[in-house]
């Protein structure tokens, strides 16, 4: 207590992409507090769209910068006096997060597919159904009206998801988890059309959100007990140690464990995710179905891999369970699905077993046999093909619309192969990568986790994952027969023209899911040049 | 070979523009890929002839050791010729077949060439997960090509049942290759076969590898997919499900067979499912009228028969095989083609109907003849060499040759090809009776004239068949490698026409004498058939499963996923009460002397703890809200009293103060909420949280209990006292903790404090809280009311009331109010700058200047509270935000770091010697934002509501909702 306090270096040269992204959403307040109402929209977009420019741009620089480590295997630095660590694997996380972002940000700047309205709603605590202006009715209606807030709130998110899976610590994991989620609660109340659902499903999430960061910093605490650090590094020399008080580590363990795992909606911690991905703004869930599962992988592969990778044999068959559980929910639920967004909500939760599976592909680099797959490798070139495919099958749903929205319906997705063969094209290439079907880039990632798992000796869930990707074919197939091979109903939805945001975000995510199936190489050997996690 | 596949996948791609430049001629143009292949397959032979084998490899994904391997030897040869040859000629077949402006036809040739590709692909893969690509190709091309007709709701649910059959077999088989993988070491196929594992694990992936071929040949109990994919158009028949895709699955088996033949349970399934394949879809084509899908049973009872002869595994079966191979891929695409003829010309597939149409196209019945005579096994054509080969091959298997197969389960065998041979003959027969015969009593069939371009391809089909028949050595010479790689018998076989007198001859005889008196008894035997057939198949049961898949997902959703927070919170808590509540359970009953727990120090902490559970259970059973928001401050107001009671009055006066705003709060917000709680939900799921509630407050204490007797380690706070006074100035820790030692975490919370504010206030408010001051004076007095101007000796208590019914006011209140106010603010100023030694601080004395406010509020409505606050509750937070970040920064003016306390000494008048630290700035900013955020929740939940609900009861009345009739009550 005596001792003069010295604050941490700040590692500039290789914070600096994050910084930029922090600073690009403070901007992005300020403009919101200064520039007048017709402007924002145009400004906000431009400043977040060049500061997730800077951001990739910086990304890529610090990666060409990093130090290598450990003979090869690792390459990084542990930085900001241990709290952010910036190793191969969180720029190669860095990097998919921002062109996650940037789909998720030209959805955003969407505004063709409503008929020239925004997709947010004007005002966020409007009652359904109202429509009158600030000033009471005879005043210009909130229909006009935009959330421009919602790009800073974009930003903030990515910043803390950048952060997130960066962490070199508890706490700054759990600041970051808020940083992350806390624009997210919001952004999934703000949908345009819809509301009572939008909102509610915010509801939830917050509610249920806020429960499970309960949890997180309980197990933090609890950690904390246990090995009197909350540097992850020193967790894993505490464990290694071995003595203390085992329950505190498994009590705190386990709980952040719950905390994580809802992040990324694995069984039994899913509820919300159906009920979320379906009530939030279609251009909302594309992002967040798909950063928030990235980021949340990067943050429990951390935890467990450097945290707790010498307790292996103790969270691995629990893990085991999980994984299992949350295939086979994922993709039983799935198929009495007749909601298109509810339906991809729980493909997404089947997604997360089967990166949990190959999450639990976890070796020693010793163990690992020559040539062979590593399981962070694996993990990494799955979200890469999951977010890109989910981005994009998310902004293929916005364009199909009927009078009051989105037409959500599976039925009424009908024959839109012969309607417009061009959007069931898009949609049913995304449904097969999500699948798995060869020459797509799900194949692929799927490949890649199971022959890690299998490798680390996770057979059991292996074969599970396999009898999840068998029932899963089923309801992906029975979309795409559906929409090419029935006719459209009588009063077809409207597929409209969007304008090159949304059309250029479809595009490049349909180019990349089906190179990496074709080419998934450079894609792997980078994910693998990334190395092991830094300590 | 990557570039035989790639050319079929670019002229896929070219498809659609040559289909709009020639219409149905595209085919032909596309055929000559598939063409240039058949010339390159040929060159090869001379590689393959002497068993050598011609292999490329690409390596893919280094990464993840997936590399294009392609190996072509005998066996790929063979399957080469086939997919390629029969390609071209179905593709020139097709430029007939169809018209011009078929509704389809691009997805037709797209898929179609593709599908070559992907075919071609498939046989000459050398890597598992490669084959199992291309595997998976052929299904989903094939699924296009089925449902080509997609306007039909048949064609609809046969491509759909096609894909699901094979793409899941495909599946299992894929689990089945990483299991062989895994256990070879590789994936090279020919490395594996080379060097063949074994174990158990190997004899699994065997079998499931087995059920992916099974599948997709269409062998029992897979069967059923093979004459629904029917609905396609003939050419798709003809190619996919004569010569091509539903020979996969008999490839793989024929690929498997030198390494795997041993396995066990590879004998048992295949012989048994290939022979009642055999039989029971033979019998089945017997009774169908339709002659398309005569042949989809007769080409489902074949494939049976190939499964039986490739798994034998002996020399003798493999050289059999080969040709019975390529003997039905010839025959059957060329009655498959004869068919689609006869469809387009005269109209009809129903062989009661048609009627001398052999007569009318007599080139086209003769070639039909000949493909027939070939797949009854009638010497000279190829069939009958293929099929004499195998009864030696099957001779050989009754006496006992081949390991794992006893002699009888071989002549049982015997029996069952010879029986389904005889049926082959009977269905054959009716075939050929069927679409050609001039039928007494039917009258001769419109046959439109034919094209004769039509016709070259199943005639040039035909004339393979027979002109192979008399090929035997040159094919015994082609095939031979292939079969050398298998267990040789006792007597080395050959391909013939002629092998002299013997079993094998007479079982031809017998095979067909049976089936033509079978075809002689057509009538009672369909007759039988309709009797005795079965009300459960195969079909039947793929239904049922699917129904069920549905309705389980449907059950389940409904189970789980009811939309309920509360259902998906108790999951959650759930688990949270097993995984960790197990672990600190195990924690406590393991070592039980950690915990160390004294009871109690005072006898009021039980006591006030009696009180609070007391307190929280009925707040759980009150169905009234105003009552649980009372008893839930009980137990809040017993905290307090516990922090008292342990000698924190600091903490102690703040909770009592949270809980009596937060209580006012509540009350206020009640004001718009229904009396009571909902009756949903009902009372047994209530107990059942209860339960789960109680459960997990349970674990939550065994988790305290844990950690607090876990302590090992000096608590940080032993040292907080010291520093305390030396670098805060200040005896009441709880303050200089707030405003010194953790100042940032208090410049954190404030932060959240505006936030919040912000938030409720923007709830209620909509856009801006700025509208609502309205002083007293500001309202215009109603006409009708005299105006009584205030002078000395008329003044009011407070001035607001009067804007409230007579009947809502209370004159005590006002009274007493109008006494206490002053004195209120005052004790909080005191509180204020006494804070950093007694109890007390900006906090606490923010809470209380906000309870004087409320008094206000409460006493006189509205008006009173604007009178008590005029000014704007965000200025309030927003000086105190900047007044409490002014004071953190002020310190780095004077050199200090930011929040650094400095103390100095005054001496005032009157109050004497007053102890100064400049955190007391610190504590102003706290202070401004806790009265503001209290004015802002006075202003939202009071004031605002208040008019919300005046609203309300206008509205009710039926008064025009204006805001002038507001006024009415002042």
């Amino acid at each position: 207590m005596n001792d003069e306090f010295t604050g941490p270096a700040i590692e500039w040269a290789r914070l600096w992409p994050l910084f930029a992204v922090f600073g690009t959403a403070l901007v992005g307040v300020a403009v919101e507090a200064f520039a007048p109402r017709s402007a924002r929209c145009l400004i906000q977009s431009s400043v977040a769209g060049v500061g997730l420019a800077v951001a990739l741009v910086g990304t890529v620089l610090v990666a060409l910068e990093l130090p290598e480590r450990a003979g090869g295997a690792a390459r990084g630095d542990v930085t900001a006096g241990g709290a952010v660590v910036v190793d191969g694997p969180t720029v190669f996380l860095w990097g998919l997060l921002v062109v996650v972002t940037v789909g998720g940000l030209l959805l955003f700047a969407e505004r063709r597919v409503d008929a020239g309205l925004p997709v947010f709603a004007g005002q966020a605590s409007l009652p359904p159904g109202s429509t009158a202006g600030p000033g009471g009715p005879g005043e210009p209606s909130y229909e006009d009206w935009e959330h421009t807030e919602v790009y800073p709130l974009l930003v903030f998110a990515l910043g803390g998801m950048m952060l997130f899976c960066a962490s070199g610590d508890l706490l700054t994991m759990f600041v970051a988890l808020e940083i992350l989620s806390l624009p997210l609660y919001l952004l999934c109340g703000l949908a345009r059309r819809r509301r009572l659902l939008s909102q509610e499903a915010a509801m939830k999430y917050f509610l249920l959100g806020a429960f499970s960061s309960g949890f997180f910093v309980y197990g933090m605490a609890l950690v904390y007990g246990y090995a009197g650090t909350l540097n992850l590094a020193g967790v894993a020399v505490a464990v290694r140690a071995g003595g203390g008080q085992e329950v505190l580590l498994l009590v705190g363990a386990a709980m952040v464990m719950v905390a994580l795992l809802f992040k990324v909606g694995a069984v039994p911690f899913h509820s919300w995710t159906p009920d979320v991905y379906q009530g939030a703004p279609t251009a909302v869930t594309a992002y967040m179905a798909a950063a928030t599962k990235i980021a949340a992988f990067g943050a429990i592969l951390r935890f467990l891999y450097v945290g707790l990778g010498d307790a292996r044999w103790d969270w691995a068959p629990l893990l085991w369970v999980v994984a299992i559980l949350t295939m086979l929910g994922g993709v039983v639920l799935a198929v009495g699905q007749t909601e298109i967004k509810r339906l991809l909500a729980y493909s997404s939760i089947a997604h997360t077993g089967f990166l949990l599976t190959g999450v639990l592909g976890l070796q020693a680099s010793g163990d690992l046999a020559e040539g062979q797959i590593s399981s962070l490798q694996a993990v990494l070139f799955y979200l890469a093909t999951y977010g890109v495919a989910t981005v994009g099958i998310f902004a293929v749903t916005t364009l199909v619309r009927d009078p009051g929205g989105e037409a959500g319906s599976v039925a009424r997705w009908t024959g839109l192969g012969r309607t417009s063969p061009l959007v069931a094209g898009a949609f049913a290439v995304f449904l097969l990568s999500l699948a798995g079907i060869p020459l797509t880039a799900g194949f692929v990632g799927k490949w890649s986790v199971f022959a890690s798992a299998a490798g680390a000796g996770a057979w059991p869930v292996v074969a599970v994952a396999i009898t999840s990707s068998i029932i899963a074919v089923y309801f992906y197939v029975r979309h795409i027969v559906t929409m090419f091979f029935a006719d459209p109903p009588e009063d077809a939805p409207v597929v409209v023209v969007p304008s090159p945001l949304t059309s250029v975000t479809i595009a490049v995510a349909l180019i990349v899911t089906v190179a990496l199936g074709v080419v998934p190489g450079p894609l792997l050997d980078l994910a693998g040049h990334a190395g092991q996690f830094v300590r | 070979m990557l570039a035989v596949v790639l050319a079929h996948f670019v002229a896929a791609m070219m498809a659609p523009a040559l289909v709009r430049l020639l219409g149905r001629r595209a085919f032909l143009a596309l055929a000559l890929v598939p063409l240039v292949t058949t010339v390159w397959a040929f060159s090869l032979y001379g590689d393959v002839r002497d068993g050598g084998t011609v292999t490329t490899v690409v390596r893919w994904v280094p990464g993840l050791d997936l590399e294009l391997a392609f190996a072509v030897g005998t066996l790929q040869w063979v399957m080469l010729l086939i997919v390629a040859g029969i390609g071209v000629l179905v593709m020139s077949y097709c430029a007939w077949y169809f018209k011009d402006g078929d509704k389809g036809l691009v997805i037709f040739t797209t898929s179609f060439t593709a599908f070559v590709g992907a075919m071609l692909g498939l046989v000459m893969s050398d890597d598992l997960l490669v084959l199992f690509v291309f595997w998976e190709l052929t299904t989903i091309f094939s699924f296009l090509l089925i449902g080509f007709e997609p306007t039909k709701r048949a064609s609809r649910l046969a491509a759909m049942e096609a894909l699901i059959v094979t793409t899941l077999g495909g599946l299992v088989m894929f689990v089945g290759m990483l299991l062989l993988g895994q256990e070879a070491g590789t994936h090279r196929i020919s490395e594996i076969l080379a060097d063949p594992p074994s174990g158990t694990p190997v004899t699994i992936a065997i079998l499931l590898m087995l059920v992916g071929a099974l599948s997709k040949s269409a062998i029992f109990p897979f069967h059923f997919w093979l004459p629904g994919a029917m609905a396609a158009p003939t050419p798709v028949s003809a190619y996919l499900h004569a010569a091509s895709m539903v020979k996969a699955g008999i490839y793989l088996v024929a690929l498997l067979a030198p390494a795997f033949a041993t396995v066990p349970g590879w004998h048992l399934s295949l012989l048994t499912l290939g022979t009642v394949t055999m039989l029971l879809a033979g019998w089945r084509a017997l009774r169908q009228i339709d002659i398309k899908l005569l042949l989809a049973y007769g080409t489902v009872s074949q494939l049976g028969f190939l499964t039986v002869i490739f798994a034998i595994g002996s020399q003798t079966a493999a050289l059999a095989g080969l040709a019975v191979l390529l003997g039905h891929a010839l025959f059957k695409a060329t009655l498959f083609l004869v068919v689609g003829i006869v469809d387009k010309q005269t109209g009809t597939r129903d062989l009661h109907e048609l009627s001398g149409v052999g007569r009318a196209m007599p080139a086209v019945a003769a070639a039909a003849v000949l493909a027939g005579f070939s797949m009854a096994g009638i010497p000279p054509l190829l069939g009958f060499v293929g099929k004499e080969t195998v009864f030696s091959g099957l001779i050989e298997l009754a006496h006992g040759e081949t390991a794992g197969v006893p002699g009888w389960a071989g002549w049982l065998v015997v029996a069952g090809l010879v029986a389904g041979s005889a049926l082959t003959v009977g269905y054959t027969t009716r075939f050929l009776w069927g679409a050609f015969a001039s039928k007494p009593g039917v009258p001769a069939t419109k046959v439109k004239p034919l094209n004769p371009a039509f016709a070259v391809s199943p005639i040039v089909l035909a004339a393979l068949s027979l002109g192979l028949g008399f090929a035997g050595a040159a094919l015994t010479t082609a095939f031979s490698p292939y079969a050398d790689t298998l267990v040789a018998g006792e007597h080395e076989e050959y391909l013939a026409l002629w092998h002299g007198f013997g079993l094998p001859l007479l079982f031809s005889v017998v095979a067909v004498v049976g089936g033509l008196a079978l075809f002689w008894v057509r009538e009672p035997l369909c007759r039988f058939q309709k009797r005795t057939a079965l009300s459960v198949n195969a079909e039947g049961v793929y239904r049922f499963l699917m129904r069920g898949v549905d309705r389980m997902a449907v059950e389940v959703t409904g189970t789980f996923q009811r939309g309920s927070v509360a259902a998906y919170l108790a999951i959650i808590l759930g688990v949270v009460l097993l995984l960790p509540g197990y672990a600190v359970v195990r924690g406590l009953l393991g070592d039980e002397t950690r915990i160390n727990v004294i009871a109690y120090d005072r006898l009021a902490q039980p006591v006030i703890g009696a009180v609070i559970v007391v307190a929280a259970l009925s707040t759980v059973r009150s169905r009234r809200r105003m009552r649980a928001v009372i008893l839930a401050g009980v137990t809040g107001y017993g905290c307090a009293l516990l922090f008292l009671v342990h000698g924190a009055p600091d903490i102690a006066l703040t909770q009592v103060l949270v809980e009596t705003v937060s209580l006012v709060v509540f009350v206020l917000v009640l004001r718009r909420l229904p009396e009571h709680f909902t009756n949903r939900p009902l009372s047994r799921q209530r107990f059942w949280r209860m339960g789960l509630a109680a459960l997990f407050a349970v674990a939550v204490a065994g988790f305290l209990l844990t950690t607090g007797s876990a302590r090992e380690a000096e608590p940080i706070s032993a040292t907080f006292p010291e520093a305390s006074k030396e670098f805060a100035y200040g005896n009441n820790i709880v303050n200089t903790t707030l405003v010194d030692m953790r100042a940032w975490d208090t410049m954190g919370e404030i932060a959240v404090l505006v936030a919040a504010a912000t938030g409720v206030a923007s709830l209620i408010f909509l856009d801006t809280r700025m509208s609502g001051i309205r002083r007293v004076y500001d309202i215009p007095y109603p006409e009708g009311v005299e105006k009584q101007p205030t002078q000395p000796g008329r003044r009011v208590w407070l001035p607001g009331p009067r804007t409230m019914s007579p009947d809502r006011r209370s004159i005590i209140f006002e009274v007493v109010t109008r006494l206490i106010f002053h004195v209120i603010l005052v004790f909080a100023i005191y509180l204020l700058i006494a804070g950093h030694n007694e109890p007390g601080g900006g906090f606490a004395a923010g809470m209380v200047t906000g309870l004087a406010l409320m008094v206000r509020y409460l006493a006189g409505g509205r008006y009173e509270l604007d009178e008590a606050a005029p000014i704007d509750a965000g200025i309030l937070i927003g000086t105190g935000l900047f007044i409490a970040a002014a004071s953190g920064l002020g310190p780095m003016i004077f050199g200090g770091t930011v929040l650094q306390s400095y103390d100095t000494y005054l001496q005032i008048p009157l109050l004497g010697e007053i102890h100064l630290v400049s955190s007391v700035f610190f504590d102003i900013g706290v202070y401004l934002v806790v009265v503001g955020l209290i004015l802002d929740l006075l202003r939202t939940f009071g004031s605002r509501l208040d008019r919300q609900i005046v609203r309300a009861e206008k509205k009710a009345d039926g008064s025009p909702d204006d805001a002038t009739t507001e006024q009415a009550v002042v």
